[in-house]
Order: C-alpha cells, then structure tokens, then sequence
C-alpha cells in the first residue's frame, strides 16, 4: 500500500497541506479540521508535518469498542465509520503519534483517509516534503531522513549554522 | 484440534481473530451465555444518552463468526470445566470436549452488602438487557440515586441528566472517580457535575434501600438522610466470573492468575480480559486491569498462544479514558506520585483544564488530562514511554507540540460554549 511519506527538512511550514486537508475535510480553511498538521518549532527552526502512518498494525483499529475503525480494502487506509463512531476517544488515547484528531462539533473522532488514493495534502504540498509512496519504499527514504537529521543536530550542536 | 473459546467480549473477539491469523483450519467454538452477535457493554451509557440506537451498539455481525470460521453456542451458559476429561459442560446438559480452551468469561457488576439491593427499583447498567430496562425507566423529571462513582456509575449519571431525571451520585471514598483520577481532577470533574444539577454525595454510605409498594425508592445514607427515588442504579465495581473452573484460582483470591502466556495453571487453558489476574506493564504483583484496551491485548495474546505462537505478554497498562458533562477525562498509569517523584502539572493549558505527568528518574509513570478531547491525544503519545519504561527527554518540549498551544486554545473556546447546554 501506499502512505504520505513525510521529509521534515524539505518541509517550509507553508501549511499548504493543512489547508488542502482543512478543504477537503469541511468545505472551508480553518486549518483545526486538518488531519496533518505541520508542527513548527521556532527556536530549533525545525518543522515537522505529521499524519496518519496507516500502521499495518493499527492499535487505534483494533482497540475501538465501537468496531467504527477499518482497513479502507482499496487504498489500505485506516478509517474511521463516523456512523459509528460514539466518541469515546479510546483511538486518541491508543494512537501513539497524536494522529488522530476529535471533531468537537460533531463528537466523533476524525484522522487521515488518504482521500480515497489520491491524498490532497500531497497535491498541495509545495516543496516536495509530502509524497505518496510505496510503503516499502518509505523504508528506504526513512533511512535518509534520518541521516538528514542527524547531521543538522551536528552541525547545530557544533555551532555551524 | 478444537479450541472452545467462552465469551463473546473483547477479549474473546480479540482472540478469535488472532487465532486466525495464525491457525485457518483448526475447528473453534465459541461458547456465549448471552443471545445474538456481540454487542460493545462500553457503549451502553451512549444508548441511553440517545448518542447510539440500539443497532449501532452490536460490534459484529452475526456472519463474522462464520467468516472467522466460528461455530457459535448463544444463549447458552458455560457451567463447568472437567479438565482432567477436557470437557466443557453447558447449562442445558451438553458436554463440549476441547483440545484447548480460552475462558474470556469477563466480570460482572459488584453487590454491596447494602440491604435491599434486590428490589424491583434496583439496577446494574452491564448488559444490554440493562440498558433497555434503564431506558424505560429514563423518564423526564424522575429521581435516581447511583452509587458508586466510577465510570459506568458517572456516564449512567451524565445520560440520565441529558434525559432530564434528578441525578445524585453516592461514593462511599472522598472523592469521585477514585481509581482514575486524582484528588485535584476529581475536584475539577465534582465542580462540572455540580454545576449540571448532579448531587454529589462524596464519603457517604448507603445504608440500606427500601423499595415501597407503588415501587418508589428510599435510599438511607451515612449521613442521616433518606434520599427518595424512582430508580437506583448500582455501580459500585465489578468483579470476574471466575467460578469456570475453580482449579485455575488462589485461594481467597478473584481473577484468575496467567502467566504471561495468558495460559492459567491448567494446561492448555489459557484465560484474558476482565476475568484475569494477569501481569502488568510496570511489573510486580499480577493484577486485575478490567478495562477494554488490556481485553483487546490479553486476547491478541492468548489467541495467538492457542495457535501455538509462543507469544508473551508486556503486561497491561491502565489506560482511561471518556467523555462525561463535556469533560474529556484520561489517565494512564500510576498518577499518584509516590515520594522522590517529579511531578509535572499544568491548570488551565489552552483548552486543557488539567495536565498531570509524574515522572522518576525522567521515566514517566502515568498522567491525567482534562478538558479538551487533544488531552487524550497528548496522553496516547505519552503511553508507549510509560509502557516502556523509556525516559522522555525534555518533557517542556514534548508538552509544547503546536497543536496543544495555539489551536488547542481556539477549539476549547467553542467547546466551553457548549457545556451544560445540552441539560437546559
């Protein structure tokens, strides 16, 4: 299957990719209805754009005492029934990453569909931070951010900016 | 081989499912005192708030245990086991031989030894048929006495208010929610409930409950009143049916003990869920953590170890978490700080009323958060530390994520406008 690949030091903090969620999401740009969200910290000068990873043990799905959490058969997505969703919030309690967000206005817990295979944060994403990839190959990539990083820590720890 | 599995719960689901994944062709019978598909006892509080019809409280569908290749025995209590024979005997005189076996009997609500809980005004919310007798008796402007403050206790108390009955709430310890929540998020969740109408009656006891003949209710307290009622509800604990098969048990002991195998002294019996006496993630004394999330693992586990997986449990974690009179409330671990312990507490953080995380040594234990729903989020990225046992680095930082600050503050504020407006 395939997932949003995220590289946090292409990532600009544009949050063009909140706004294309918040969109698709609630027909408007209030970026709360997001299921990414781009975490900025200003004082490491680091953002970080965290979604849903579809984790192919999803703890969120098979904890719901609602049985409202389900594999998507086609893109392989981790979704929530929102028909059956009660809102106990045992997913936010269960997702380890805080991926998954409460939609206070209907009282049901929301996170990341992929948009059906075709994810817009993806779309609208203008550095090439977010990709939609292999699963597989995420693997691959994982491997070169963390490199990445790691030498940004170096560097900072050593003064070189 | 025929595994016999007896329960219909989450660990007995859990662990159906996870036999599967390991064993396709074994024959499986599971063996269920209760009528029809499973339904979520979690949810019951939510049909009688009107949050789920009655249909949306059944988790799976009566073709899902034929899918999972299941023969299904409802409606049918599990009486005995002869486990020298390897048999299992039902209530209506079958005997069901096993090759291996899986007791997910789960627990069942707690009697005080108070006089006159077996009044017809007198009820459990535990079942389904619970519930719908409670519903009938959900009546705008009637009067009803819970005792017990724990969850099913409080959310029964939050429906029947969302209903428009006369809520009071009796806890015999001096503070609500004792095993979930700490004396300073107690006092927050009272104040909530005060100011939706609910009577909290904290170190109090019920003495005894007189049921009259046009069936109205007085409950005697502690205290000297005589409180009168439509209707009680009971809600005091639970404890595990774990009289199956009595060889598994200690003496003067509930739950039955397992190893982290899941598998009880009995060989090739294995027990999960609320039924259990099982380990626990911090280690020490095996405990009973009769809560939906260590039903779902305890299965997994045993599940898999009917198949033959050799897996073994971390060891349950309690984990909490709801929403009662628009207050999310979560905790995790052990909240209580022992001495020599940081704790780290935060009031009034954006829409997050409370946030509670005790550490030692930089290794956090456990935490609570109340308020807004991001609390329960903020604990769930919190959990696999306290599972661990891993030290969190900068716990400022881990704190300062964006989404708990600015748009955590913009979202409560919609949410502090809603509270209690569903009761008026």
């Amino acid at each position: 299957m395939r997932i949003v690949a995220v590289d946090p030091d292409a990532c600009v903090a544009c949050r063009d990719c909140e706004y294309a969620c918040a969109f698709r999401q609630s027909g408007d740009f209030a970026r709360s209805a997001s299921h990414i969200r781009v975490n900025f910290y200003a004082d490491e000068r680091a953002c970080v754009p965290l979604t849903c990873m579809h984790c192919e043990d999803a703890w969120c799905l098979a904890v719901c005492p609602a049985a409202a959490i389900d594999r998507d058969p086609g893109t392989g997505a981790v979704t929530i029934d929102a028909t059956r969703c009660a809102g106990c919030k045992m997913c936010l309690l269960a997702c380890p990453y805080g991926n998954i967000h409460f939609n206070a206005e209907t009282g049901v817990s929301a996170k990341c569909d992929l948009c059906g295979g075709d994810p817009m944060c993806v779309r609208a994403c203008i550095s090439g931070a977010l990709r939609y990839v292999d699963a597989e190959e995420l693997a691959d990539l994982r491997r070169e951010v963390v490199d990445a990083s790691l030498k940004r820590l170096l560097r900072l720890s050593k003064g070189v900016r | 081989m025929h595994v016999v599995i007896v329960g219909n719960g989450a660990a007995a689901l859990s662990a159906l499912e996870s036999f599967r994944g390991h064993d396709r062709d074994s024959r499986v019978t599971l063996v269920s005192g209760e009528q029809g598909p499973a339904y979520s006892r979690v949810l019951l509080p939510y049909y009688l708030r009107r949050r789920l019809s009655r249909d949306g409280l059944f988790i799976r569908r009566a073709d899902d245990y034929a899918r999972l290749g299941a023969a299904t025995e409802f409606g049918v209590r599990a009486e005995g086991v002869d486990p020298a024979r390897r048999v299992l005997e039902l209530a209506d005189g079958r005997r069901l031989g096993f090759d291996r076996l899986l007791i997910a009997t789960g627990s069942s609500p707690m009697r005080p030894p108070i006089p006159g809980l077996d009044g017809p005004g007198v009820h459990t919310l535990w079942t389904l048929d619970d519930a719908v007798r409670l519903d009938s008796v959900f009546r705008e402007g009637a009067r009803l006495v819970v005792l017990g403050s724990g969850f099913v206790a409080l959310q029964a108390a939050w429906a029947a208010r969302q209903r428009g009955l006369q809520v009071s709430v009796i806890e015999l310890l001096d503070q609500i929610l004792p095993r979930v929540l700490d004396p300073a998020a107690a006092q927050i969740l009272s104040e909530r409930l005060h100011a939706c109408d609910v009577e909290v009656r904290t170190g109090t006891r019920a003495e005894s409950v007189e049921t009259d003949r046009g069936g109205r209710v007085r409950v005697s307290t502690s205290g000297g009143d005589r409180l009168p009622a439509d209707a009680v509800i009971v809600a005091t604990g639970a404890r595990p049916n774990d009289q199956l098969l009595p060889e598994c048990l200690e003496p003067d002991r509930p739950g039955i003990p397992v190893a982290d195998t899941m598998e009880t002294v009995v060989s090739g019996v294995y027990a999960a869920g609320d039924v259990t006496r099982g380990p626990t993630a911090r280690g020490g004394p095996r405990e009973i953590h009769a809560l939906w999330p260590t039903a779902v693992e305890q299965g997994r586990v045993a599940g898999a170890n009917l198949a033959g997986a050799g897996r073994s449990y971390g060891g349950s974690l309690s984990m909490n978490v709801t929403e009662m009179f628009d207050l999310t409330v979560a905790s995790l671990g052990q909240f209580v700080e022992d001495e020599g312990d940081d704790v780290f507490e935060e009031h009034d953080r954006g829409g997050i009323r409370y946030v509670k995380i005790v550490t030692r040594a930089g290794v956090p234990l456990g935490a609570i958060a109340m308020g807004a729903p991001e609390g329960a989020a903020l604990l769930g990225r919190l959990r696999p530390f306290v599972r661990h046992r891993r030290a969190l680095p900068d716990l400022p930082a881990f704190l300062a994520r964006e989404d708990l600050d600015g748009r955590l503050a913009h979202r409560s504020a919609a949410k502090e406008r809603t509270s209690c407006a569903s009761l008026q």
